[in-house]
């Protein structure tokens, strides 16, 4: 259910090219306050690009993205106040996790916090205790990352995060890394966080996960939006021969 | 050691200490301006930093005395024997230590620069917080043994008249017609200035890496 009438995320006619290669061919894409969206689609299709576009991890080559009241047109050079304020109301999770191995859990959480928020250590780390009791590894605190498996490795990234309060999250195939049982900790607490109202992009190959806790599937493929839809709709009666193509795949195996 | 007078190598040490210390010093720290240089992203600087490293690199450090101190030295820049060595082996250890940056810098896995990048760190706490640590784990080990090289190095500063260990064991080889033993003690001297190195360095990596291993 998504909760808001609001547009959180506006991408106009974003594009992003590799030399002569085109990796989005002008995207436009609406993402509602409180909306899940799964991007899903073949390998190359452009998808992690353009995850990675919304907070200029890649910087696009043209159109333009609006988070909240942040407005940039990938035109021009983007300023550092500008990136800053992208950066801080978009979270992201990666594939392969990327915590800091040499820092304990609590302090992979909390540093950033005091960093970027200027939150005392205290209170960063208070913040950290609540976010990793929420992801269920409160006893892991003092643990470094690689002590940990990679199902808790991912939830702790999602703690980290979500302790800058940002007001949405990107999800880079964050199961893609794990065996199917670490993915399904990993999953679940996805979905607490899709039902706690969080706004939420994923891309991912989890059909379960896109047809039954997003509100909106989106199957791209080479570089533009095939189709887009409630996620239901969309994952049992596909209208596009493109994505009949890539579900039929997806189920056979 | 009956009969020979160990005071003047003790001397020595100290100016080996001293010189070996002083050079990598010198070295560690002009060793970043040269590190972010070859990594700037202008061509030219690139270059540069690049060509300066190949050139220092590549001439034997006891010729690269010699242009100092015989070369410069007589007339353009008057410098001491002691001068001219800390100068020519700081620099010869910039270049080698900024190569062993490079190495530990691109150790360190993207995805470290773009979690934090992510997390809007910003470049300074990015370096201090996420980088440095993680470089310098990787980077002790092999700084640790190129210390121990340039200890060894900084013998070439005898030929200049610079009073260490190798100055004062060959005159005291000459005076006393017992180079044997005289260079077998002085030898002693070195080992023993490199054990704590390679103690240190051990100690402080296998410390590191049972906290940290990846």
């Amino acid at each position: 259910m998504i909760a808001s009438d609001k547009t959180l995320i506006r991408l106009n006619g974003l594009s992003k090219h590799y030399g002569r290669l085109t990796v989005l061919d002008g995207i436009d894409l609406e993402v509602k306050a409180g909306e899940v969206l799964a991007i899903i689609g073949p390998s190359g299709s452009g998808k992690s690009t353009l995850l990675r576009c919304i907070n200029y991890l890649e910087p696009p080559d043209g159109g333009t993205i609006t988070v909240d009241d942040i407005v940039i047109d990938a035109g021009n050079p983007i300023g550092r106040a500008a990136l800053s304020g992208l950066r801080r109301r978009v979270g992201m999770v990666f594939q392969s996790f990327n915590l800091f191995p040499h820092m304990s859990v609590l302090r992979n959480i909390s540093l950033p916090q005091e960093r970027v928020l200027g939150r005392s250590r205290k209170e960063a780390d208070a913040r950290s205790m609540q976010l990793l009791s929420r992801v269920g590894l409160a006893d892991k605190a003092e643990q470094f990352p690689i002590r940990c498996s990679g199902g808790q490795q991912q939830r702790i990234a999602i703690a980290r995060a979500l302790a800058l309060d940002p007001e949405v999250m990107l999800f880079d195939e964050p199961t893609s890394a794990l065996d199917p049982e670490l993915g399904l900790e990993v999953l679940a607490v996805m979905r607490e966080l899709a039902k706690s109202g969080m706004t939420m992009i994923v891309v991912t190959h989890e059909m379960g996960f896109a047809e039954n806790v997003s509100d909106t599937v989106m199957i791209m493929a080479d570089g533009n939006i095939v189709e887009k839809g409630p996620s239901k709709e969309i994952m049992r009666n596909p209208q596009h021969e493109r994505t009949k193509r890539f579900l039929r795949a997806v189920h056979d195996r | 050691m009956n009969g020979l007078d160990l005071m003047p190598l003790f001397r020595g040490l100290l100016w080996t200490i001293t010189l070996t210390g002083g050079a990598f010093l010198i070295g560690s720290v002009l060793a970043v301006p040269l590190l972010l240089a070859r990594r700037s992203r202008v061509w030219l600087v690139r270059f540069v930093a690049m060509s300066v490293i190949q050139i220092v690199r590549g001439i034997p450090p006891i010729l690269w005395l010699f242009i100092i101190f015989f070369g410069l030295g007589m007339g353009f820049l008057p410098v001491s024997p002691f001068g001219a060595a800390l100068a020519g082996l700081g620099l010869i250890a910039a270049a080698n230590m900024a190569e062993i940056y490079r190495g530990a810098l691109s150790s360190i896995h993207f995805g470290q620069f773009e979690a934090a990048n992510a997390l809007d760190l910003g470049r300074w706490s990015t370096f201090r917080d996420v980088v440095a640590p993680q470089a310098f784990r990787v980077a002790l080990p092999t700084a640790a043994s190129y210390l121990i090289g340039l200890m060894k190095e900084t013998a070439v500063a005898s030929t200049i008249g610079v009073t260490e260990l190798a100055f004062h064991g060959k005159q005291m080889s000459q005076l006393t017609f017992r180079g044997l033993e005289v260079y077998a003690l002085v030898g002693l001297f070195y080992i023993a200035l490199s054990l704590p190195v390679a103690w240190a360095s051990r100690a402080a990596d296998s410390r590191l890496r049972a906290r940290v291993a990846r």
